[in-house]
């Protein structure tokens, strides 16, 4: 059984001799704390005390993890980095946007010091892109697109067209025909909408 | 095969590839310098890009002085990337304009005009003074003569040839002469 009710942050909930500290709580000179501002739960377990945990919101963030695929929009291009906002941890829409670096060491995993910031991604593309590391201090995601499934899957020309991938590193545009080039994401069947 | 293009009149310079363009130093960031080249964004230029430049022997750039390069990187997405030497590894002319002279600036019509091969500007010209020229595709003009007279007449001549006639230019020139 959960009970529900707003409290201020770092409110004295109970004794810790009544219940268990679960996430969102701690416990300090005998009493359980919440350390968060949220709502308290209290679920009763089958074999002792009940947990008491302090949770933010009705669905907890879901956060990009170490070797998570990430849907993300490029917004600025640089000759070393590409600077993106991650949009999407696997199939779920996240509620504000990451932001992420793509260095230009991890574009590719062959020849990396060919690489062309500028031949691989363009503001405004669509990328599909692994995390490597949570990141710095600045809290930017470490991203790379060094395998095959990854790069860029939408891509709009100067035209304003959206572009068809011709090869690994070249789209086209199906109106004016001008080629550009993108490192482009070999997207897997099963995955392709039509 | 043949080229077509269309010559259209503007002053606002727009960075392109390979153009040879007067950047003016306006601050130094470590191993990168920031020019001014009059378009929307400053261009960067790295200090190993001029002839003979090594990690030991840095090139004496100061903030304010005039370099003449040409564009590596320029694209719309990009901050303009500048070098003053070409593919070879030679500077061609291009590094640091020297001290003195007179910088200023006309539109970029009248600069494809005097860069044309064979410029009956630029012959008579050198007919009245001999004088140093170094013309930058983004509208900007340096101009070194013996004298500070001599280099102010040379300016207002160019300046003047935007909207002067052949005869008006000849008529001028042969005045000035006679002096």
């Amino acid at each position: 059984a959960t009970a529900l009710s707003t409290h201020p942050l770092g409110e004295r909930l109970c004794s810790a001799e009544e219940a268990t500290a679960g996430s969102g709580t701690y416990t300090r000179h005998g009493f359980i704390f919440s350390s968060l501002a949220g709502c308290v739960e209290k679920r009763s377990e089958d074999g002792g005390l009940p947990v008491v945990s302090v949770v933010r919101d009705a669905e907890s963030q879901l956060l990009p993890d170490v070797g998570a695929v990430v849907t993300c929009k490029v917004c600025s291009i640089n000759s070393r980095f590409a600077k993106v906002h991650i949009l999407y941890v696997g199939s779920t829409p996240l509620k504000s946007a990451f932001r992420g670096t793509i260095r230009r060491e991890d574009i590719r995993a062959t020849e990396k010091d060919k690489v062309e910031v500028y031949k691989s991604f363009r503001p405004g593309d669509i990328v599909l892109a692994k995390v490597i590391s949570l990141g710095d201090a600045q809290s930017n995601y470490l991203l790379s697109t060094a395998e095959n499934e990854l790069g860029v899957v939408v891509a709009r020309s100067e035209a304003g067209v959206q572009m068809v991938p011709i090869s690994w590193c070249e789209m086209q545009c199906p109106r004016t025909h001008t080629k550009d080039f993108r490192k482009v994401a070999r997207v897997q069947p099963q995955f392709l909408q039509t | 095969g043949g080229a077509y293009w269309v010559d259209s009149q503007q002053k606002r310079y727009v960075p392109v590839k390979g153009d040879h363009v007067i950047g003016i130093v306006t601050a130094k960031a470590g191993d990168v310098f920031k020019l001014d080249v009059g378009g929307s964004e400053q261009a960067s230029l790295s200090y190993l890009a001029f002839e003979g430049a090594t990690k030991r022997n840095r090139p004496n750039v100061q903030v304010g002085d005039l370099i003449y390069g040409q564009f590596l990187v320029a694209n719309k997405d990009m901050e303009p990337e500048m070098v003053c030497i070409d593919s070879s590894g030679r500077s061609s002319g291009m590094g640091i304009i020297g001290q003195d002279g007179f910088l200023f600036k006309v539109s970029l019509g009248l600069i494809r005009k005097l860069l044309a091969p064979k410029c009956e500007i630029i012959q008579e010209l050198s007919q009245l003074y001999p004088f140093e020229l170094v013309l930058g595709m983004n509208g900007r003009i340096w101009v070194k003569a013996k004298t500070v007279q001599q280099t102010l007449i040379i300016v207002n001549i160019l300046e003047a040839c935007e909207y002067m006639t052949a005869e008006q230019r000849k008529q001028a020139l042969a005045k000035l002469s006679g002096n």
